[in-house]
């Protein structure tokens, strides 16, 4: 490959293989904006995964694979609602349930399905087309970063549009003044007559829908073949570091999708870039692709560690009331 | 009409038994409608699941013996955080936890093996795996009472990093990497069974029972005694309780958490080193998700030292027997445990708010005072 395509497709590889990251992360930031902790992601994103590639397949339409990964990961979201919002259940315990749980559902239904006839994403041809890029007239004909940025499947899009809606929705209307307010001190945010429970049910409920959409995005990317290891393949706790790396803004995420992808593409095609500089980026193939996963929590480590230090009131974005139960009568 | 919950003191223990006999009893029922709708006998199946295929089996003992080796890690793994979750400290870095206490003992039976006598190899491996895990958990415990780190996330954190530290130490053929077998050509993990294997009891015919189950249940009495009867596990429950009450009281809270945080990481250790010492080989998946389980377990226990033993073993039943129960009806994956577990607690988390609230009817109007 000429060294221009290899960073061209450096540029594609980071942006194809890690938005499913922003799905996760955006929808994390509106669960814990509400004032959850969801801890399930990974088991979420499974879930939606599953079922949105399942039904996908069996209706061969992308549009209803969307839709039902939406509505697989919002179940989650709601089972996750009910017992710790209505019912007080310890929001750590019940996120690494529904992540264990989650799993579970997804082999239990992979592994069962694959007994009696996977279906292979090639035999349905809208599915496959829906997944074929599309380039943006003009912008992906600007030479190295034209092909790399904006040549991409419809999720790419999407994700980057359901980040920006959410940072304006959070930023700019009343609704997500709201929804910060609860999360901030919920009781609080009872006394001015918001519906504090209905705020945290309908929120976990979309951010745990995005997730599933993610979950989805993944499926396709792995080109719909199962086998033992897990599609999401822990992007889902890489995504709740993500959320704190963003410092709880989905404009942030975009970037720290991409800074995060930048390691993560490093350890794949690291050795093609060595390759192709072997003077300048030859060292590259000598790091331990270990190194590379490990980074990402690495970084978060170290970010998690710099913003509790600094820690100055209304600088982080940390919801105050984060992990912690609304319970009215203990007001 | 309307109606809302309000806390109740006490609810009496028949009631509590009851309200989670109903959500195991649920969830079993749940699980037994997955089975029907893929055409499986819930029954049949559940029979060969919590019999673990023992009934009419010749080599039964062996099941039990297997079954005892899943249940060690997942005892004291769970033993361990129930301590520090005691303090409301959120310790989910059993992973990491555990495996940095798998590389530490590795380490040892490798480096000192050959120059000690195996049961000195053993203690040292025990010790090694504690200090380290000790250590690595109390990075976690120092930041938050240092600078406030939320200890979930930095503990979630540090689990990936170890496991990639494993990885790494698994996958790379070095000169250096006396961990890899050198017969092979792909990196494999090298056994280690004659320099450091803990011993059994004969006990029977066939049976044996590992040394370490005794272990596990004297340092299970220990922890209990230590919680129940000791200051300092007093204090451990006054934290847990309300941190501004054990302030006024005038207990060295910090030094309490310090103190906690790393007994629980070291038993983690400890659990690892027993793993360890028994399979005689590290491997990547040498933990068996136990740190996480073990979150499941302790708190469906309700963080009771006594009920943590009970729990285990029954979530080791399910385990061990859905991988058993596999072989005979090759249609239900052996994730079916998982997902079984996922539901009782589900349920049970459910049971726990009836157990703590009970619901008022209220007239209209009248629920707006709350």
């Amino acid at each position: 490959m000429d060294k221009v395509g290899v960073i061209t497709s450096f540029i594609h590889n980071i942006v194809v293989y890690n938005i499913p990251l922003l799905y996760g992360t955006v929808g994390e930031i509106m669960v814990e904006k509400s004032g959850s902790l969801n801890l399930g992601v990974e088991g979420t994103m499974a879930v939606g995964a599953i079922f949105g590639y399942i039904f996908g397949c069996y209706a061969n339409s992308l549009g209803l694979g969307i839709v039902s990964a939406f509505l697989l990961g919002a179940l989650c979201g709601l089972l996750f609602a009910v017992l710790t919002v209505s019912f007080q259940a310890n929001q750590n315990i019940t996120g690494l349930t529904l992540t264990t749980f989650g799993l579970g559902i997804y082999f239990f239904v992979g592994n069962g399905l694959k007994a009696s006839g996977w279906p292979a994403m090639n035999d349905y041809e809208n599915v496959k087309e829906g997944f074929e890029e599309i380039s943006i007239p003009l912008l992906s004909k600007i030479p190295v970063v034209g092909e790399g940025l904006f040549s991409h499947n419809i999720f790419v899009y999407l994700g980057i549009l359901i980040a920006i809606a959410m940072w304006w929705y959070l930023k700019h209307t009343p609704m997500g003044l709201r929804l910060r307010a609860v999360g901030e001190n919920p009781g609080a945010a009872d006394s001015v007559g918001i519906n504090v429970k209905l705020m945290k049910y309908i929120h976990i409920c979309i951010g745990c829908g995005i997730m599933g959409i993610g979950g989805y995005y993944m499926a396709l990317n792995m080109s719909g073949s199962f086998n033992s290891s897990c599609w999401i393949n822990g992007y889902g706790w890489i995504a709740v570091a993500l959320v704190i790396f963003a410092n709880w803004s989905p404009a942030v995420a975009i970037l720290g999708t991409f800074v995060f992808g930048f390691f993560n593409t490093l350890r794949a095609s690291g050795t093609s870039l060595a390759n192709a500089f072997p003077e300048a980026l030859g060292w590259l193939a000598d790091i331990p692709t270990q190194l590379y996963q490990a980074l990402p929590f690495i970084i978060t480590a170290i970010v998690l560690v710099v913003t509790s230090i600094r820690n100055k009131r209304g600088s982080s974005g940390l919801p105050a009331a984060l992990g912690l139960n609304y319970f009215r009568e203990e007001r | 009409m309307g109606f809302h919950f309000v806390k109740r003191d006490n609810c009496p223990l028949w009631k509590r038994c009851l309200f989670y006999l109903i959500a195991v009893v649920a969830a079993l029922g749940i699980g037994a409608l997955v089975l029907l709708s893929i055409g499986v006998d819930p029954f049949e199946y559940y029979y060969q699941m919590f019999t673990m295929g023992t009934v009419n089996n010749r080599i039964a003992y062996k099941t039990f013996m297997n079954y005892f080796k899943e249940l060690v890690p997942l005892v004291l793994t769970s033993v361990a955080l129930s301590l520090a979750f005691k303090m409301r400290f959120w310790n989910i870095g059993g992973e990491g936890q555990f495996i940095v206490g798998a590389i530490s003992a590795a380490f040892v039976a490798f480096k000192l093996g050959p120059v000690m006598p195996m049961w000195l190899t053993l203690v040292v491996m025990c010790l090694a795996a504690m200090i380290v895990a000790g250590l690595y958990g109390l990075l976690a415990g120092f930041l938050k009472v240092r600078f406030g780190t939320n200890e979930t996330l930095m503990t979630l954190m540090l689990n990936y990093i170890a496991l990639y530290i494993l990885f790494f130490i698994g996958e790379t053929k070095a000169d250096w990497n006396f961990f890899l077998s050198e017969n092979s050509a792909r990196p494999v993990f090298k056994s280690f069974t004659d320099l450091a294997s803990f011993t059994s009891i004969p006990m029977g015919e066939k049976f044996e029972l590992n040394i370490c189950v005794v272990l596990t249940v004297v340092i299970g009495a220990l922890i209990f005694v230590y919680l129940r009867h000791t200051k300092q596990g007093y204090e451990i429950s006054v934290v847990g309780d309300s941190m501004g009450t054990a302030k006024y009281a005038g207990m060295k809270v910090n030094w309490i958490i310090l103190r906690t945080v790393f007994l629980s990481a070291a038993l983690i250790g400890l659990a690892a080193a027993f793993k360890v010492g028994t399979a005689g080989v590290l491997s990547t998946s040498i933990t068996n998700d136990v740190g996480w389980t073990g979150i499941i377990v302790a708190w469906l226990a309700q963080l009771n030292t006594v009920m943590i033993f009970v729990v285990s073993m029954l979530i080791c039943v399910l385990q061990h027997g859905s991988t058993v129960a596999a072989a005979t009806f090759g249609q239900v994956d052996s994730s079916f445990a998982n997902m079984l577990q996922g539901i009782i607690l589900f349920l049970v988390l459910a049971a726990d708010f009836f157990i703590r609230f009970r619901i008022v009817i209220v007239k209209k109007g009248g629920s707006n005072n709350g």
